[in-house]
């Protein structure tokens, strides 16, 4: 590629997206209220500020579900070509679980999972 | 896969299974006897390092994906060695009760990130490389928030980690940008023109390799992780994780950027300028011995860049060999900053007054280590800058050779600063005499062993040498 394309492509980019909201700005009707203020247009107004304290129990909770999640993403593609690939593939995966299991073992024993 | 393959990768194979064994001993060992652990994990360290001077044959994994030569196993040797040391001074302070319960987190994550490293140096392939890199970062940025309940160690953690989010980021964008003007990220099959696209991915990716180098204009993220975190980590930080990144730095400039070298030159000789200058002049008024010895690595990377500029077998052994050096003087000093800090909580300068009477072995050990760190002949520190200096010459750079040759004097103020609080000052209430533990005295030994006979011994030299000839 040389530099020419790479210096029309990046001006192209400043123009498709610089226009587009001049644009909307220019035709775009206005009119403003106070419920399009808010964070959330769900019909119910608003309780109090977002910035609270909340456990840290749920940010372990979600990693943890984070690993197994995508442990998935790993088991599957394994488990459609698992004929192909054969006894090697196999005990990798085994190895694969096997550490991740290890990693629940050790969170267990660390008391990640008991909600107090 | 077969045994000659795993031999081709056993430093990643020790590494994983040692980890692997430290994560069990966790979940299995009653709570009574976790103060074992800390021997373990020095004991398995040991092992991987020897592990790694077997004789095996070379050659490249998962089509191009991994790749070792005779080099890059010397590169990953002298760091396991670093990670070694760490290890053995790091097991007074784990064995607090304090820690009794999480000694084993410290081990594993240095462990973790060593796999990183590992992984690191040996990638053919600019993903590889980036997954070893954030592999490296992570772990260490999770270690630098250790001690849970110092404000200063989780400020160092986040500090870290934004940083090198940021970082990498910027990196990523300079490999995509390499990616979308060369359609090809195997480092084998790499070929680089000097269009302006490959110099807008090569300044991006040297920028966010220079975070982790902590290479200024990127080093402000230098002091406050290394003065907030543990030391153990803050030697970490400074040694094995800016290692790594010089030789992976070198490994990629000397082969992947060899067709644009006149323009990795000329950044290289302005940022290595900027990086003595202002490393120096920002250490000659620390008086935290962490954030002084940050600012000494800071000054050092540029020196390191002086190795790097010439351009051929003999600036890359030079640089090498000068990490070699610096392993072992800048784990020297951390060792005694560990222990004494560990015995007595005193960490400033002015703390280190009349050190010499109270505690002479380890003032020793601290002045050969600044001596070394400060380039004094017949110390390995001399040689290795002589070696940079000489390859500088080499190259024609003599404006940029008079500015080092500056910064050395000046340097050499600040490290005789120290070494005159500790054996000329006098001080009312000086550092009680203590002994230190004997892992730490053993790691510290190795240091000065190292730092003697890495200087005496020329063949360490010639061996290097030959190793960058063949490259």
């Amino acid at each position: 590629m040389s530099s020419e394309a790479l210096i029309i492509f990046f001006l192209g980019g400043v123009v498709m997206v610089g226009a587009g909201i001049l644009a909307s700005n220019l035709l775009a009707p206005k009119s403003s209220n106070l419920q399009k203020a808010e964070p959330y247009e769900c019909g119910v107004p608003t309780q109090g500020t977002s910035w609270i304290q909340f456990r840290v129990g749920y940010y372990l909770f979600a990693i943890l579900f984070l690993i197994f999640d995508v442990e998935t993403v790993f088991i599957f593609p394994w488990a459609v070509a698992m004929k192909k690939v054969g006894l090697s593939a196999f005990i990798e995966i085994l190895l694969f679980l096997i550490i991740l299991g290890l990693g629940l073992l050790y969170a267990w024993k660390k008391k990640a999972l008991k909600w107090e | 896969m077969s045994l000659n393959e795993l031999m081709i990768m056993r430093h990643e194979w020790a590494l994983v299974a040692v980890a692997l064994v430290l994560l069990i001993a966790e979940i299995a060992m009653p709570v009574e006897k976790k103060k074992q652990i800390n021997g373990l994990a020095a004991a398995l360290a040991a092992v991987v390092v020897v592990l790694g001077f077997l004789p095996a044959q070379y050659g490249s994994l998962f089509g191009g994906m991994y790749v070792t030569d005779p080099l890059r196993i010397l590169m990953k040797n002298i760091l396991n060695i670093g990670v070694l040391l760490i290890i053995l001074q790091s097991v007074s302070w784990l064995r607090q009760d304090l820690y009794h319960d999480r000694s084993s987190e410290f081990y594993l994550l240095t462990f973790a990130s060593l796999i990183g490293v590992n992984y690191m140096i040996s990638s053919g392939h600019f993903l590889m490389f980036y997954l070893g890199l954030e592999l490296t970062t992570i772990p260490i940025a999770a270690l630098a928030s250790y001690e849970q309940f110092k404000s200063k160690s989780a400020e160092a953690g986040i500090k870290l980690i934004l940083s090198s989010a940021f970082s990498s980021a910027i990196l990523l964008f300079g490999i995509s940008v390499l990616y979308a003007a060369n359609g090809n990220l195997y480092f084998e099959s790499f070929e680089l023109s000097s269009s302006l696209i490959n110099t807008l991915g090569f300044i991006f990716f040297f920028s966010g390799l220079a975070f982790k180098i902590s290479i200024v204009p990127f080093h402000l993220w230098t002091a406050d992780v290394y003065e907030g975190s543990p030391t153990n980590v803050t030697s970490y930080l400074s040694v094995i994780s800016k290692g790594s990144a010089i030789f992976i730095l070198v490994i990629v400039l000397f082969t992947l950027f060899n067709s644009i070298q006149l323009l990795w030159q000329d950044v290289l000789y302005a940022t290595s300028i900027l990086t003595m200058t202002i490393g120096n002049l920002f250490a000659i008024r620390q008086q935290n011995l962490k954030r002084f010895l940050a600012f000494s690595s800071i000054a050092q990377a540029g020196f390191i860049m002086l190795g790097v500029i010439n351009a051929s077998a003999l600036g890359m052994a030079t640089v090498i060999y000068f990490m070699l050096v610096y392993v072992f003087s800048n784990l020297a000093a951390f060792g005694v900053i560990q222990t004494v800090g560990h015995a007595s909580g005193k960490i400033t300068i002015d703390d280190y007054n009349g050190l010499y009477k109270t505690n002479p072995q380890l003032s020793l050990v601290m002045m050969l280590a600044l001596f070394s760190l400060a380039g004094i002949p017949p110390l390995a520190g001399f040689f290795g800058k002589f070696f940079l200096f000489t390859a500088v010459a080499e190259s024609g750079f003599y404006v940029l050779l008079t500015i080092a040759v500056l910064n050395t004097v000046i340097s050499l103020y600040y490290y005789l600063l120290v070494v005159k609080a500790m054996f000329i000052n006098t001080n009312a209430t000086p550092i009680a005499a203590f002994k230190s533990d004997y892992a730490m005295r053993i790691s510290l030994v190795i240091c000065v062993v190292g730092i003697l006979v890495t200087g005496f011994y020329s063949p360490v030299f010639e061996y290097i040498k030959n190793l960058c000839e063949t490259f």
